[in-house]
């Protein structure tokens, strides 16, 4: 038994320390944030066998589940979609032969993990004296609300305050920025800059805010 | 079990990558990546020493850890959009060069 | 079922905490709900207020000493000082904001709130006791400014420096837990007591001693990022070149001093692993001291020169770390506090002398201010003369205590490394203000100052006088406040 957990580790380990060599090796932005995928998903296997079961859950969650996909948004969100993104997009299908391989992998190092731990068994009730079994999740919750009481709460501030920022940076729709424009009002605006009116400051507000481009903004301010 | 020396050995690879890929990369997000890098080698270590020591503290170290990484990347995510929205709209529209 | 338990709290012990975070979060709200577009000012005043309360509400706690949640968090003279510091830090750079934003046109009611926020992170800094804790003020503080950095939004030079400083940021974050993970595997604890306690049950096993050294590597490092000591330093001048000035002037006081006060806390709990930490100290003291310096000469945008001013100056503080056992903490607090004065002053100039769209950061653009602006002129050499460390000034003061502290503490080669940089930094310093005074303008720059602006160079500016004319009752109270402080 302690030889295939080793083997195990082994595979896992290997399957680590390749997809993040591959993530920073690697050229395309893309194909790196999918090897880092793999990354944590090795991770989170080897949280398992170190019997952190909610971190594991927390790791796929978090890690797979929100902050991959937000890299992923910010490579898409940010890549020119003209030149050569389009071309290395085309030539996708190295990027889904990394996928694959990347599944595979996982699929090869985290099947032997999952068959291997013993899922359904009850936790024996631990003999009195020895000490608790680590990390089942209702002592760690008990820590947040305990032990860790402060630090929880400033975990929530400091998620508070990174949504909050997150708004501020890159949300458009405010009276003092542009907002996105529909097609409509684009249209409409491409009007009056090839018909110049004089700009006006909308009623109400002290400060002028324009109300749709940087161009007028610049115009008022002077 | 796998002795914590194996987690050990494993994280500081991790870790290494990690520090390398911040060093030798130009590209922001990957320069990004390379930092989860870092935190999940940490992370790692973290829960390899909270099973050997029978502590709690560590996997609650790493929750943190887990929080603080996902508040940065959507700070990160907000700059990188808002860069490139200014830059986008400063190629497309040329009119915005009558800033003040 | 058990029930719960709720563990025995002294919320007493952080008010000004309490305060500080949770009129931030209200004062979120109310903005957005009842503060008018255009009128953010109003955000602003009722920020400076909840700070003046939290400031207030610190004041009855200065006979009370102790630690609560578990021992992570402790109240101390030193940690009240240090909040005291850091409240009027936050209080000074939001009036300097109040009419920067509009003028800039990036003005938005978080800005506010955010700064509160961060001055929490600062605060939590200074009173934890444990690197858990340690590790989430400073991300708090971190992550505001982050954002705060990127805060201009059409000006694409905010947003990368931004983006600049959060990914530097997140690297030194990770040193910062790795070290701490390494730090937890050998001695099992994440308190500073904890670790302490461990520590003194020497001799231990060299495998664990040599994770725990690992480990205080690690977290020094990311204490130097934060700090910005040469050579993790490099990040300083592009970020606050790029970010609005204000924030730049939080930034150079609160991310430096809130780093370096839980630097010294850190380095005096861990008294055992001293000899290991000292040596390192010094070296990286004395290249921030000497490439500090060097860099700011070569500058002829201020905002960078400061910069690499506040680099130097990092480097000053850190020798009143490495005696804090011995009267270093005193000379320590006392200089946080002239310096914090001293550069949110200078960059309150700064900001007097920056239009909207034309930065007046060249050092050009103070030719000949003193014909147009006396008092504002008069003002600034004061701040330079502060910086540059020349009588009476509270600079002056500042540097006579570290040093004299230094030297007693057997520091005698980095003692002399300060002076000779002291000198060095006189010339790029006094630059400055033979400028002002004794050129003709180059070019029009049209000083704007309004009532936010003027009220916190005056108060920069007399702060800086007393503390330099009658240093006697300010050393009083620190000396007081130190009392507790034995480790």
């Amino acid at each position: 038994m302690a030889t295939v957990i080793q083997i195990i580790f082994g595979l896992i380990a290997a399957l680590i320390v390749g997809a993040a060599v591959m993530v920073v090796t690697v050229r395309n932005v893309i194909h790196a944030a999918l090897w880092l995928i793999a990354c944590f998903f090795g991770v989170g296997a080897l949280y398992l066998l170190l019997e952190a079961e909610f971190l594991a859950v927390v790791q796929v969650l978090v890690y797979v589940g929100a902050i991959s996909i937000l890299i992923l948004f910010a490579i898409m969100l940010t890549r020119q979609v003209t030149g050569e993104g389009v071309r290395q997009l085309v030539g996708g299908w190295r990027l889904w032969l990394t996928a694959a391989i990347s599944a595979l992998l996982f699929a090869v190092a985290i099947v032997p993990t999952v068959i291997s731990h013993s899922w359904n068994v009850p936790a024996p009730p631990a003999p009195p004296g020895t000490p608790e079994p680590l990390a089942g999740v209702a002592e760690l919750g008990r820590a947040f609300v305990y032990e860790f009481l402060l630090q929880f709460q400033v975990a929530g501030v400091l998620l508070t305050v990174a949504l909050i920022g997150a708004i501020v940076i890159a949300f458009e729709e405010r009276a003092r920025r542009r907002r996105v424009l529909t097609l409509a009002e684009e249209h409409e605006l491409r009007k009056r800059l090839a018909h110049p009116p004089p700009v006006e400051a909308p009623a109400g507000e002290p400060a002028p805010a324009p109300r749709a481009t940087p161009i007028s903004e610049g115009e008022v301010q002077q | 079990m796998v002795p914590t020396s194996y987690y050990i050995m494993l994280s500081a690879a991790l870790f290494a990558i990690g520090v390398l890929g911040v060093l030798i990369r130009r590209n922001a997000l990957v320069v990004f990546m390379s930092v989860e890098l870092m935190l999940n080698a940490a992370n790692l270590v973290l829960v390899a020493f909270a099973r050997e020591r029978l502590s709690i503290d560590g996997q609650v170290l790493v929750f943190f850890v887990i929080t603080v990484a996902a508040a940065e990347v959507a700070v990160g995510l907000a700059l990188l959009v808002a860069i490139f929205r200014t830059k986008h709209t400063a190629d497309v529209d040329e009119v915005s060069t009558l800033r003040g | 079922m058990e029930s719960l338990q709720i563990p025995p709290v002294d919320l007493r012990l952080l008010t000004p905490l309490l305060i500080v975070v949770g009129w931030a979060g209200a004062l979120l709200l109310i903005d957005v709900f009842f503060v008018p577009d255009g009128r953010k000012k109003i955000t602003g005043y009722l920020a400076i207020a909840g700070l003046a309360v939290a400031g207030l509400a610190g004041i009855p706690l200065w006979n009370l000493s102790g630690s609560t949640f578990s021992g992570m968090l402790v109240l101390d003279r030193y940690s009240l000082a240090l909040t005291w510091i850091f409240l009027i830090a936050g209080a000074l750079s939001i009036a300097v904001a109040l009419d920067y934003l509009p003028r800039h046109a990036i003005e938005q009611g978080e800005y506010y709130p955010l700064i509160m926020f961060a001055v929490g992170g600062m605060i939590l800094m200074a009173q934890s006791a444990d690197l858990i804790t340690l590790f989430l003020g400073i991300e708090l503080l971190s992550i505001t400014l982050y954002i705060l950095t990127g805060f201009a939004y059409p000006r694409v030079a905010s947003e990368e420096a931004g983006m600049k400083y959060l990914v530097l940021g997140a690297f030194a974050a990770g040193f910062f837990v790795y070290g701490i993970a390494l730090i937890f595997g050998a001695t099992g604890a994440t308190s500073l007591a904890g670790i302490a306690a461990y520590l003194g049950r020497q001799p231990f096993a060299p495998q664990e001693e040599t994770l725990f050294l690992a480990g205080a590597s690690l977290v020094l490092i990311g204490f130097s990022f934060k700090i910005a000591l040469v050579p993790f330093h490099m990040w300083t001048p592009d970020v606050y070149e790029g970010s609005p000035t204000p924030v730049a002037a939080f930034m150079s006081v609160g991310t430096k001093g809130a780093a370096l006060a839980a630097l010294l806390r850190v380095t005096l709990a861990l008294e055992e692993a001293q000899t290991f930490w000292l040596p390192i100290l010094a070296v990286l003291a004395a290249a921030t001291m000497i490439l500090g310096n060097l860099g700011a000469l070569g500058q002829s945008n201020l905002k960078r020169m400061l910069a690499y001013s506040s680099i130097g100056h990092a480097g000053y503080i850190l020798l009143g770390i490495m005696v804090a056992a011995e009267r270093g903490a005193e000379a320590f607090l006392f200089y946080i506090l002239a310096y914090t004065l001293t550069n949110l002053g200078a960059f309150g100039v700064l900001i007097a002398l920056e239009q909207r769209g034309e930065a007046a950061w060249s050092i050009d653009d103070f030719a000949g201010l003193y014909q147009r602006r006396p008092l504002l002129a008069v003002a600034m050499a004061l701040f330079m003369f502060s910086l540059a460390g020349v009588p009476p000034t509270a600079g002056f003061m500042g540097k006579f205590f570290i040093f004299t502290a230094a030297y007693a503490g057997g520091l005698g080669w980095l003692v002399l490394i300060g002076v000779l940089t002291s000198a060095i930094a006189a010339y790029y310093y006094l630059r400055v203000v033979v400028k002002m005074f004794m050129q003709e303008p180059v070019r029009e720059v049209r000083p704007e100052l309004t009532r936010g602006l003027n009220t916190e160079i005056l108060i920069a500016g007399v702060a800086t006088l007393i503390l330099g004319l009658l240093p006697t009752p300010i050393v009083l109270l620190v000396e007081r406040s130190l009392v507790a402080l034995g480790g």
